[in-house]
């Protein structure tokens, strides 16, 4: 199997359920320690906050996470049907700053950002798409 | 996620097994919190975990500022190569004590 492909609700349970799969998917697959934890780790990002900033309370949301392996690189693609969010576009928390100035916000996206060699998004047909890209080799 | 407790030379151990991530940083946070109203060290030790988002490391800086305020010493051990690389990018590693392994931290925790 070269490619997962899952369909979650936007219940914040489903975090634990993609984290489960993606790992299980990158053991069958012998990627590198490294580039498993950074998919399993970016993808919860991901989907926590969209789950819990993207939908109004209430409404049913529909997630598509698919991985591919190909060309020494691990892809994966998340099209979520929340209202339009471009993570790439937030400002970088300062990392630097001394304990009680630590503000917590965009710390997720700023992870995903330095563990991927490649994140995008796109706004297509209605739908939120990011595109992540882990290079397994060098 | 599991979180182990323990009382060991004198310190709390917390050891979070799997993973920290949106569902059960609340539970991390329900176990750790809590120790700082004592006086023992507080080590959390990583070895039994696979991954911490950044709803982990949030619980995280509550503690290291709940470890400032009461002057009760905290310490983190036992991370895998890829959670220390998360300490370093988040700029988290600047903000804690931190040993190879439990053993270690224990030795210098415990010693004040």
């Amino acid at each position: 199997m070269t490619a997962l492909s899952l369909t979650l609700v936007n219940d914040l349970a489903e975090v634990g359920r993609l984290a489960e799969a993606v790992e299980a998917f990158c053991e069958a697959n012998d990627l590198p320690m490294a580039a498993a934890h950074a998919l399993a780790l970016s993808l919860d990002e991901l989907l926590t906050n969209t789950i819990s900033y993207g939908y109004e309370d209430g409404a049913a949301g529909r997630i598509e996470v698919t991985i591919t392996i190909a060309e020494g690189a691990a892809r994966a693609v998340v099209r979520d049907d929340a209202r339009p969010f471009d993570p790439t576009g937030a400002e970088p928390p300062d990392v630097d700053a001394a304990l009680d100035d630590r503000a917590m916000g965009g710390l997720g996206i700023h992870l995903v950002q330095s563990m991927m060699d490649e994140v995008a998004y796109a706004r297509r047909d209605g739908v939120n798409e990011m595109t992540l890209v882990k290079r397994l080799h060098g | 996620m599991d979180i182990e407790t323990e009382t060991r030379g004198g310190a709390r151990v917390i050891r979070p097994q799997g993973r920290v991530d949106s569902n059960s940083a609340r539970e991390l946070e329900d176990a750790l919190l809590p120790c700082f109203d004592t006086p023992e060290p507080v080590l959390v030790d990583f070895t039994g975990l696979s991954y911490i988002s950044s709803a982990g490391l949030r619980v995280l800086l509550l503690a290291a500022r709940r470890s400032k305020a009461t002057g009760v010493p905290l310490g983190l051990s036992g991370m895998s190569e890829p959670v220390a690389e998360v300490f370093t990018i988040s700029g988290f590693a600047k903000l804690f004590r931190i040993w190879p392994d439990a053993e270690a931290a224990l030795a210098e925790l415990s010693a004040g």
